[in-house]
């Protein structure tokens, strides 16, 4: 048992934060969230060469070589200042994917560029049938014609869409939703002929599309892992970036809280500051309990998928647990700052609603409460 | 990071297994999480979990230990948790008396008292809160007046469990009278015979039906060399311990059990010929006490590395002890849900489903968020402590 970073780990955490804090301010981010692109690509070029887009890939492919647990130290600062821009698709979504597939022709052929900042990907999986989540319940279809795959069918909460060259697509190949067998995941270009995209309009101005695919031609080649038997593949993908995702509301709850604290120890009513009153310490005390339990959860489900165990029971508490610990940290935090916070220019509201965009990715407490269930044997 | 543990841990959990497995009961792990009184098989339990080696792993080898690390009592306490939320028999000598003995006690008290903790032998009771000192402790009253080789002691403790089977009181009483000194200056800690003349218990029975006691000092005599440590530390060595001690009493292993039982439950319990567990909410319901427990889980483990690495602890066994505590209460929500009436049934009545076990768990649970500090005054610890924010008492 060791809860300590190692010292790479550290001095990543550090520079992460030092470049972020300088680079990625609030009026930023409020800019990105009106801009049509979402992100400046000079900020992407300038993380490229800090090593960050190969942080996860390995060294043979031009990568740094880094685990999962320096994945999430990163997405830990990332959440910190709610980066906006294509790097939770391009790495979570993308680079993981092709590295879960272990085929080592799209592995040459995709990571190198990803690494060195010239790739962006990400993955269309969900569709307008996602009224509650559920992986398998994939309807898009993909029919072999000749050599080639058509795919037909629309997607939808594909994040960063616009900008990404290629998208990782899951489509039906056999049998009908929501059955686990028969999904089949391809990697497709995104200047396709037949892709069409239509931008979503989402609470927290990040970019969302609807993709939808008029008999796009996918060679054979561009197949990720097996024919009719990707569920397996999907699976161990997501896990992966669910605890991505998990890390990266870690560290926005982290900041609301330093946020509330330090206003509660300056905020002065009555003639003392109000974090002398017990009902605001509590609040403060319920947001460090959770934040807590999402951290100590967060760094054991990112070893024990870096030992390479599967961890579904552990990973989907863990999405559960701190997509709900997120929301409640908003709200306290929210409490903890009154009206002042409630405007729109001060920088809670980034917070507020990025958790709601939280929660709904990569399944709800909802759908990964299920997965539990089942663990449990019921 | 790591969350594993070492192949001598592993090997040590396995035969502590299979120890366990042949000799613990549920009659054993109810005498004490009831408090029902360690009786003749608890006692007999206690002597062979020293007897095989299983007491004692990280203390000192002078007084019978073995010097390894304390997560080997973690590894302990977790294996008997998960049986009946089974405790160390003798719980309060060996995971909160024994400990500040081993720090501040003096070497003859060292040498008299840690062997026969160690062998299983003896019990200790807290004797800290008193009717008019319950958060506010370093207000209590009982008076120690120093005669000669003596301590004359005066006064009333309440709610001091384990005293009616204990061999010695865990005594924090009042060592400096002068006014205007503060008041958690002058506290003293002392051993104290239970069977001393002028030792009153009487008997107070809590609505899950555990005896705890008040207990009354006339004039008793106490040795000066049953003192612990230096006069009018007391109170410092009763906050000192207290995060270990935390960190040895909310064991979150303990509601593994019952949770086990609710969802065995709902596969062999049947509604409109289907099994409960096939019920949505149920299911929900059920895996959120399961993610708790994994929270809670490793909340313990990251308060207990702390101890076992000898780093200081602050707030974080007490988001622990608040945690555990508290999704020990939602836990038994979940099961009366599930049980529906059928909850509401004691051990000995007709057509009683888990042995009256949740039952029992509901009575019980309103003592865990407030026993040992309650929730109120831990948040506001957190809050101090964990976040810097200014003092509200």
């Amino acid at each position: 048992m060791d809860f300590h970073f190692t010292e790479e780990q550290r001095i990543l955490r550090k520079t992460a934060r030092d470049f972020l804090e300088a680079n990625c301010s609030a009026s930023f981010v409020l800019e990105m969230e009106k801009d049509e692109k979402g992100y400046k690509e000079d900020l992407w070029l300038k993380m490229s060469e800090l090593g960050w887009m190969g942080l996860i890939i390995p060294e043979e492919y031009d990568g740094v070589g880094g685990n999962l647990l320096d994945l999430v130290v990163m997405f830990e600062e990332m959440g910190r200042v709610c980066l906006p821009g294509p790097f939770f698709s391009t790495i979570a979504l993308g680079a993981l994917s092709i590295m879960e597939s272990a085929d080592d022709g799209l592995k040459s052929e995709f990571l190198p560029a990803i690494s060195r900042g010239e790739l962006k990907l990400t993955m269309a999986h969900e569709e307008p049938d996602f009224t509650r989540y559920d992986p398998y319940s994939v309807g898009l279809k993909a029919i072999k014609k000749g050599d080639a795959f058509l795919l037909s069918g629309t997607k939808m909460f594909v994040p960063d869409a616009h900008v990404a060259d290629s998208i990782i697509c899951v489509a039906r190949t056999d049998g009908q939703p929501p059955a686990r067998y028969g999904l089949s995941l391809f990697i497709v270009d995104a200047g396709s002929k037949g892709l069409n995209l239509r931008p979503l309009k989402t609470m927290a101005g990040d970019k969302q599309f609807e993709v939808s695919f008029n008999d796009v031609r996918v060679s054979k080649g561009a197949l990720l892992g097996r024919l009719d038997r990707g569920s397996d593949l999907l699976d161990s993908i997501l896990r992966k970036a669910v605890v991505c995702k998990c890390a990266e509301m870690l560290g926005g709850a982290q900041k609301v809280l330093e946020m509330a604290s330090g206003y509660a120890k300056e905020r002065e009513q009555f003639g003392k500051p109000i974090g002398s009153f017990q009902a605001v310490q509590h609040h403060c005390a319920n947001m460090l309990i959770d934040i807590e339990g999402s951290r100590y959860l967060i760094y054991k489900v990112a070893w024990l998928l870096s030992q390479g165990i599967p961890a579904v029971m552990e990973t989907a508490a863990c999405k559960s647990w701190v997509s709900e610990a997120f929301k409640k940290v908003v709200s306290l935090g929210h409490q903890v700052q009154g009206a002042t916070a409630y405007m729109i220019e001060h920088d809670m509201p980034l917070y507020s609603r990025r958790a709601r965009i939280a929660e709904m990715s990569l399944g709800d407490g909802r759908y990964h409460r299920t997965v539990v269930a089942s663990q449990l044997g019921l | 990071m790591d969350f594993g543990y070492s192949r001598e841990e592993e090997e040590y959990r396995e035969r502590l297994c299979r120890f366990l497995d042949e000799n613990l009961t549920e009659e054993i792990a109810r005498q004490n999480w009831e408090d029902r009184g360690v009786g003749s098989e608890g006692r007999e339990f206690s002597r062979k979990l020293a007897a095989y080696g299983f007491l004692g792993m990280s203390w000192p080898k002078e007084y019978g230990g073995k010097g390894l690390s304390p997560t080997y009592e973690f590894i302990l306490l977790d294996e008997l948790g998960k049986r009946w939320g089974c405790h160390v028999p003798l719980d309060v000598g060996y995971t909160m008396v024994g400990p500040t003995i081993l720090r501040r006690g003096s070497e003859a008290l060292k040498s008299e008292f840690l062997p026969r903790i160690i062998e299983g032998e003896i019990e200790f009771c807290l004797g800290y809160t008193e009717p008019n000192s319950g958060s506010d402790l370093a207000s209590m009253q009982m008076k120690a007046v120093e005669e000669g080789d003596y301590f004359i002691v005066n006064g009333q403790k309440t709610f001091n469990t384990e005293c009616h089977y204990s061999e010695y009181h865990w005594l924090a009483a009042r060592t400096d009278q002068s006014r205007g000194a503060p008041k958690y200056k002058g506290i003293s800690l002392f051993i104290v015979d239970m069977d001393s003349p002028g030792i009153t218990i009487r008997p107070l029975w809590t609505m899950s039906g555990e005896r705890t006691n008040e207990v009354y000092y006339d004039n008793v005599k106490v040795p000066r060399h049953r003192m612990v440590g230096e006069k009018n530390m007391g109170f410092y060595y009763m906050m000192e311990a207290i995060g270990s001690e935390r960190n040895q009493v909310f064991i979150p292993m303990r509601l593994y059990s019952l949770l086990q039982e609710l969802v065995q439950y709902a596969r062999d319990t049947h509604h409109n010929g289907r099994p409960l567990a096939e019920d949505p909410l149920v299911r929900d319901r059920l895996a959120q006490a399961a993610i708790e427990l994994e929270v809670a889980r490793v909340l313990a483990d990251h308060s207990r590395w702390l101890e076992s690495n000898h780093m200081p602890l602050s707030y974080e066994p007490e988001i622990t002890k608040i945690f555990t505590s508290e999704m020990e209460q939602r836990l038994v929500d979940t099961g009366m849900q599930l049980l529906g009436a059928f909850g509401l049934l004691m051990e000995d009545s007709p057509r009683v489903p888990m042995r009256g076990r949740l039952a029992w768990y509901y009575l019980h649970s309103f003592m865990t968020t407030i026993g040992a500090g309650t929730s109120e005054i831990g948040r506001s610890v957190i809050a101090q402590r964990g976040l810097g924010l200014p003092r509200s008492y």
